[in-house]
């Protein structure tokens, strides 16, 4: 599964949002490649990681089979993996 | 052309050929300068947080004009959201640099200018609109940063332009030419005037006929003949030329900048004119830039506060004050200072309306009520972050001495030692840490970045009495008189 991953623009993160990204990663190394997802691009799924629960980043540029998963906090870690593992999206 | 790097971005200054004067002498390698370098990493903070996926969603837009993706700095507001985010980018910003990056002022003129011009055009049948879009995609396409310049010299305070006793304090066309016009004056107090690749020149207030030579808006490279800049000193700026500065810096990477700019005649191609005599014009302008301007300040200064917050909780916990409820409750009222801050700068961002132009401009009272309260919170968060540091802040002795080898007393000792021994504090807390974050805050509060959150906060933008009387004309007092009449049953 391809996922495009954006980034909130994190005026003000309530958490790390990089190593948020690399703690998925890990989780689903089997199942996912992660890239930063680009204007043009077509992807299996897009996970959209905010820093707060305002979770602002834009990403209607951005092409998508499946829904979008939009995480805005350390606890939702858990969740996104699972959503990856079983390539579907509940948020 | 791609977003520059931050080192793209250096290496396009060391091409300029500005004219920088420093201490009474021309500074030939002003780039490398230890005084003004710290400005102009701090600016480069603003191309190297675009090129980061974690930052990019704020720190870059979609062009209107050439739907390609540039710097927010360089950016049309297109809606409310964008300019929330240029709250949100500010905030960052000033989060990432704890000084002022410099570079908002030209985002602010850019918006400003595109919106008068397409106004004066509709008045006049001039073409301002049209030359100042291929201006700004210029700027968007080559990812430059301007000087957006405003205030003047002024002269007698008592006295319009017209009316000084040296024409000069307030910028002027001295002679109109088929090709172009040559201007004559001076722009004070500009932040990253040096590090910027253009100058684009506004007015500094609303004018009448008498003053027409004096209603001119242009953008000129940096580099032209006739223009040249005298750096401003900061509080402890010297401190940077030291040998091996670092801890009594404060902050060794980053810094502001401010410096006066002098148009000795200065000759602006037709092209680059904006306005030009169209007088009425002139207050349109200014309000419009100042309204950005103040929104602006609701972001970078909130930034600039989370840092000078989080020196203050670790200066506790160094000091092992932290348990202390007043220390708890100290960090409380910071907080809550700051963030009202930001709440003001949201507020007008979110309440924007679309120009003529079709560009979003801010809300006029909640931007002049956000930058009135940023001429009175930032003093009171670092008078709170000056009390929990204690005096030490402003005591302690230097870098060198904690680093001295020198024996002295009786008992064997260094310098170093004694220093040592004498500043622990909690413990497992090196004094060399302690020592960083102390310095961090005497810097932020009374050295040389206290230019850029004190005193930039009052004056900057337009010192506070600039935004009462825009508060009272946007106050809508008299709705508030009926409303009052109806609940107090008055019919009159």
């Amino acid at each position: 599964m391809l996922v495009g991953v954006k980034f909130c623009g994190g005026c003000n993160p309530r958490y790390d949002r990089g190593k948020a990204l690399e703690a998925i990663k890990r989780q689903t190394r089997e199942e996912s490649e992660f890239v930063i997802a680009e204007e043009g691009g077509e992807y299996d799924t897009l996970l959209i990681i905010g820093g707060c629960t305002n979770c602002c980043a834009s990403y209607c540029q951005y092409k998508s089979k499946n829904d979008t998963i939009r995480m805005w906090d350390e606890s939702h870690i858990d969740n996104t993996v699972q959503i990856i593992k079983n390539g579907r999206n509940d948020t | 052309m791609a977003l520059m790097t931050g080192a793209q971005y250096i290496e396009s200054l060391k091409k300029l050929d500005t004219k920088v004067y420093l201490f009474g002498e021309e500074v030939k390698d002003w780039v490398d300068h230890p005084m003004i370098r710290p400005s102009i990493d701090c600016l480069a903070m603003t191309y190297e947080l675009a090129q980061d996926p974690q930052y990019a969603d704020l720190m870059t837009a979609k062009s209107n004009l050439t739907g390609n993706t540039v710097n927010r700095f360089s950016h049309l507001h297109q809606g409310t959201h964008d300019l929330i985010k240029k709250v949100k980018m500010q905030r960052l910003l000033g989060q990432k640099t704890a000084s002022c990056f410099q570079r908002c002022v030209g985002m602010d003129a850019f918006n400003a200018v595109f919106s008068t011009t397409y106004e004066i055009d509709k008045k006049y049948g001039t073409n301002y609109h049209e030359r100042f879009t291929k201006y700004l995609e210029y700027i968007q396409e080559n990812d430059l940063v301007v000087d957006g310049a405003m205030t003047d010299p002024k002269g007698d305070r008592g006295l319009a332009p017209s009316q000084q006793s040296d024409l000069d304090m307030f910028l002027r066309i001295v002679e109109k030419r088929e090709d172009g016009i040559v201007v004559r004056g001076a722009k004070v107090h500009q932040t990253g005037s040096i590090n910027s690749h253009e100058h684009l020149i506004m007015p500094t207030i609303a004018m009448t006929e008498a003053d027409k030579q004096f209603a001119v808006s242009f953008s000129i490279q940096s580099d032209v003949p006739g223009i040249f800049m005298i750096y401003g000193r900061q509080s402890c700026d010297t401190r940077k030329l030291e040998e091996n500065a670092d801890i009594d810096l404060g902050n060794k990477k980053f810094g502001g900048q401010e410096a006066l700019v002098v148009f000795d005649d200065v000759f602006i191609p037709n092209e680059r004119v904006f306005l030009c005599e169209e007088y009425d014009f002139a207050g349109m302008m200014v309000e419009r830039f100042a309204g950005y301007h103040r929104q602006s300040y609701g972001g970078c200064k909130v930034g600039v506060g989370d840092v000078i917050i989080g020196a203050a909780a670790l200066a506790a916990d160094y000091n092992g004050a932290h348990k202390a409820s007043h220390i708890k409750d100290k960090l409380i009222e910071m907080t809550h200072l700051n963030e009202t801050l930001y709440c003001c700068g949201i507020a007008c961002s979110a309440e924007g309306y679309p120009t003529e132009a079709g560009n979003y401009q801010i809300d006029l009272l909640l931007a002049n009520v956000c930058k009135q309260n940023v001429t009175r919170f930032p003093y009171e968060i670092v008078r709170l972050a000056e009390d929990i540091a204690g005096g030490l802040m402003v005591t302690m002795p230097s870098q060198k001495d904690f680093n001295s080898d020198l024996e002295v007393g009786q008992s064997g000792k260094t310098i170093g030692e004694w220093c040592n021994k004498f500043f622990a504090a909690a413990p497992g807390v090196s004094t060399e840490n302690r020592m960083r974050v102390l310095r961090f805050l005497e810097n932020i509060c009374l050295g040389s970045s206290a230019v850029g959150y004190r005193t930039e906060s009052m004056h900057g933008a337009g010192s506070p009495q600039a935004q009462r009387i825009m508060i009272a004309r946007q106050g809508n007092i008299n709705q508030k008189k009926e409303l009052a009449k109806a609940i107090a049953g008055i019919k009159e």
